[in-house]
C-alpha cells in the first residue's frame, strides 16, 4: 500500500458523517430520510428495525441510520450510539398528547455519554398540518434551554410532506458536523 | 539544493575556512527564505476567502496562544470575582465557553497546513481549557443535588385520576418531570359516554383530530383529515372517512374500527376487529384479540374521497400486519384474519339515524 492509497483513505474517511435518526413512533423519521433522499414517500410502513441511507450531501457523505420508534424497538436504539457525529431527534409536531413521552426518551438519549460530542437536531416534523404546535413551542415543551451548555442543537420546523425545512436543518447539522471534525488519528 | 544542503553539514562542524563557513551560512539563510515564500505561496493558493488571517502556522501559534491566555485569565478573574445574580454569571460563563468554541474552530480550519504536534497540542489545550471551564461552572453555580423525595405519599385524588397505570410503567426514569407548558387543546371529541359522535370534514380546516376517553360511543367522521389520534376507547365503533397522514390508536378494548390511511399504529388494543384499508403495512403493539378485514365503509362522496386521498385502490396491506412483539416468522397469536362470515356488511354511515355533530 502505498502513501497515497493512505491519504485517500484518511480524506475519505473525513468526509465521511454518521448521522443518527430517533424518535417516538409515527414522527416520521423514514419519510423525513427518503425525502432527503428524492425518494418516493407515499408508501412506507412503520419500520421494523432499521434502515441506513448513504447520501452524498454537498462535499460530504452522510450515512444515515434511521431507526425504528416503536416503544418494542427503542431499547435497542443504543447499538447504533458509537460514533455518531450527528444526532437528528424528530418530533410529530401534531402530536399533543406524547409530547410528554417524547421529551422523556429525549432527555434519556441525552444522557447517554456515547452521544456526548454528536451535534444534536431537532426536527419539528409535520409543520404542514393545521394545529401543529410551532418549533419554539416544542423548545418550550421539551426545554431544550436548560440543556447541556457544551450541546451544540437547533430546533428547525419541518415538513417531510413537502419537504420544508429539511435542507436548513441538515445544512446546519452538516456544517457543525464540519467544523468539529478533522483529521486527528 | 537539498542535495547541496546535506552534502555543505558536515563540513560545517569541523571549523573550516571562515570563507567556506560564510557561503555556507547565508546559503542556509537563502533556503529557509526560500522554503518560508514557497511555503506562503502554497497557503495563499490553498486558503480560501476566510482564512486570510491565519495564512501559516507561525500566525496561528501566536493567534492561538493569544486567545488561550485571555480564555485563561478570564476563568482566573471569574474565580476572584464574578457576577452575583445568576443570569448575569450564567451569561458571563456562557462568553467564555463560546471564546473556548472559537479557539476550537480557529484549531479546526487551521488543521490542514499544521504539523500534526501542533494540531494535537492545540487540542489538548482546548480540552484543557474546557476542563477548566467546566470546573468552574461546578464551583459558582452548584448542580441541583439528587434527592428522593416523599411526593408519593401524598396521595391526591382528584389531579392524578386514571394515568397511574400507565405512569407506572414509564417511570423508568426517576427526574421525569410534568409538562411545564400548558399544551393547547386539540379538536376532536373527548371524554363521552354512550352518544353518537358526528364529524364532517368537508369544508372544515383541521389538520388533525383526536377520539379520547371514550366509552359506548359510535364515532362516525366523514371526509377526510390528515392525522387521526385515538387514546382510551372502550365498547366504541369508529367509522372514518380517508386519513390522508397516519392513525394512532393507544389503549382500546371491545371497538370496532373501519379506517382508511396511509400509515395504521395500533398499540394495547384488545378484543377489537379492524376493517382497514391502508397503503403500507398496518402495525400492531402489545395487542391481543385484534381481528382484521377490509374496509367497507360508504357514504355520499366517498370514493372520491379516498381516490383524492390515494386511497381508492385495495392493496390487501389490511391483511399484511407487522406485529412488534412477535418478531418470528410464524403467525402471531395476537392477530387473525376475520373469516368471511363474520365480517360485518358495508356500513354506510350516511343512513344511520342522526347524532351529534363536533366541534
Amino acid at each position: 500500500m502505498g502513501l497515497l492509497s493512505i491519504i485517500r483513505k484518511i480524506k475519505r474517511k473525513e468526509k465521511e458523517m454518521r448521522v443518527l435518526m430517533v424518535g417516538l413512533d409515527n414522527s416520521g423519521k423514514t419519510t423525513i430520510v427518503l425525502k432527503i433522499n428524492g425518494e418516493d414517500t407515499s408508501v412506507i410502513s412503520p419500520t421494523l428495525g432499521f434502515n441506513i441511507k448513504t447520501i452524498t450531501y454537498q462535499k460530504y457523505t452522510l450515512n444515515i441510520w434511521d431507526v425504528g420508534g416503536q416503544k418494542t424497538i427503542r431499547s435497542y436504539w443504543r447499538n447504533y450510539f458509537e460514533q455518531t457525529d450527528g444526532l437528528v431527534w424528530v418530533v410529530d409536531s401534531s402530536d399533543l398528547r406524547r409530547l410528554d413521552d417524547c421529551k422523556m426518551e429525549l432527555d434519556n438519549l441525552l444522557k447517554e455519554e456515547r452521544l456526548s460530542g454528536a451535534s444534536l437536531l431537532i426536527l419539528a416534523n409535520k409543520q404542514d398540518i393545521k394545529g401543529a404546535l410551532t418549533p419554539e413551542e416544542i423548545a418550550k415543551v421539551l426545554n431544550l434551554e436548560a440543556m447541556d451548555r457544551t450541546r451544540h442543537w437547533k430546533i428547525v420546523g419541518c415538513s417531510a410532506y413537502t419537504g420544508e425545512g429539511l435542507l436548513e436543518g441538515f445544512d446546519w447539522l452538516v456544517q457543525d458536523i464540519a467544523s468539529r471534525i478533522y483529521v486527528l488519528d | 539544493m537539498e542535495i547541496e544542503n546535506e552534502d555543505a553539514l558536515p563540513t560545517s562542524n569541523q571549523a573550516l575556512d571562515p570563507d567556506l563557513q560564510k557561503k555556507h551560512l547565508s546559503m542556509l539563510e537563502r533556503l529557509s527564505n526560500r522554503h518560508q515564500s514557497r511555503l506562503e505561496n502554497s497557503l495563499a493558493l490553498r486558503s480560501d476567502s476566510n482564512s486570510s488571517s491565519s495564512s501559516s502556522s507561525s500566525a496561528f501559534l501566536s493567534r492561538f496562544s493569544d486567545s488561550k491566555r485571555s480564555i485563561e485569565s478570564q476563568i482566573a478573574q471569574s474565580r476572584l470575582n464574578h457576577p452575583t445574580e445568576l443570569s448575569k454569571l450564567r451569561s458571563h460563563l456562557d462568553n467564555i465557553s463560546a471564546s473556548i468554541s472559537d479557539l476550537e474552530k480557529l484549531v479546526a480550519e487551521s488543521s490542514y497546513f499544521l504539523p500534526s504536534y501542533e494540531v494535537r497540542s492545540s487540542l489538548k489545550t482546548v480540552s484543557d481549557l474546557k476542563q477548566a471551564l467546566e470546573i468552574l461552572n461546578s464551583e459558582l453555580i452548584p448542580r441541583k443535588k439528587f434527592s428522593f423525595k416523599n411526593k408519593a405519599s401524598k396521595k391526591d385524588p382528584i389531579t392524578e385520576p386514571t394515568e397511574t397505570t400507565l405512569e407506572v410503567s414509564n417511570s423508568v426514569s426517576i427526574s421525569h418531570e410534568r409538562l411545564s407548558l400548558p399544551v393547547r387543546d386539540s379538536p376532536g371529541f373527548k371524554n363521552k359516554k354512550g352518544e353518537i359522535l358526528v364529524k364532517d370534514f368537508k369544508g372544515s380546516e383541521l389538520g388533525e383530530f383526536t377520539l379520547l376517553d371514550l366509552d359506548s360511543c359510535e364515532v362516525r367522521l366523514i371526509g377526510s383529515v390528515r392525522a387521526l389520534f385515538m387514546h382510551k376507547l372502550r365498547n366504541c365503533s369508529v367509522y372514518a372517512g380517508p386519513v390522508t397522514g397516519s392513525i394512532l390508536i393507544e389503549e382500546a378494548e371491545d371497538c370496532v374500527f373501519v379506517m382508511a390511511s396511509h400509515q395504521i399504529r395500533i398499540h394495547n388494543v384488545k378484543m377489537s376487529d379492524l376493517y382497514l384499508r391502508v397503503r403500507s403495512r398496518p402495525i400492531i403493539e402489545d395487542c391481543n384479540g385484534v381481528r382484521f378485514a377490509p374496509y367497507c365503509l360508504s357514504y355520499e362522496g366517498v370514493e372520491e374521497d379516498l381516490r383524492d386521498a390515494s386511497l381508492d385502490e385495495e392493496t390487501g396491506n389490511w391483511a399484511n400486519v407487522d406485529d412488534f412483539r412477535w418478531l418470528r416468522a410464524v403467525q402471531s397469536p395476537n392477530w387473525s384474519v376475520l373469516l368471511e362470515n363474520e365480517r360485518a356488511e358495508m356500513v354506510n354511515i350516511a343512513n344511520l339515524g342522526g347524532g351529534t355533530e363536533g366541534n
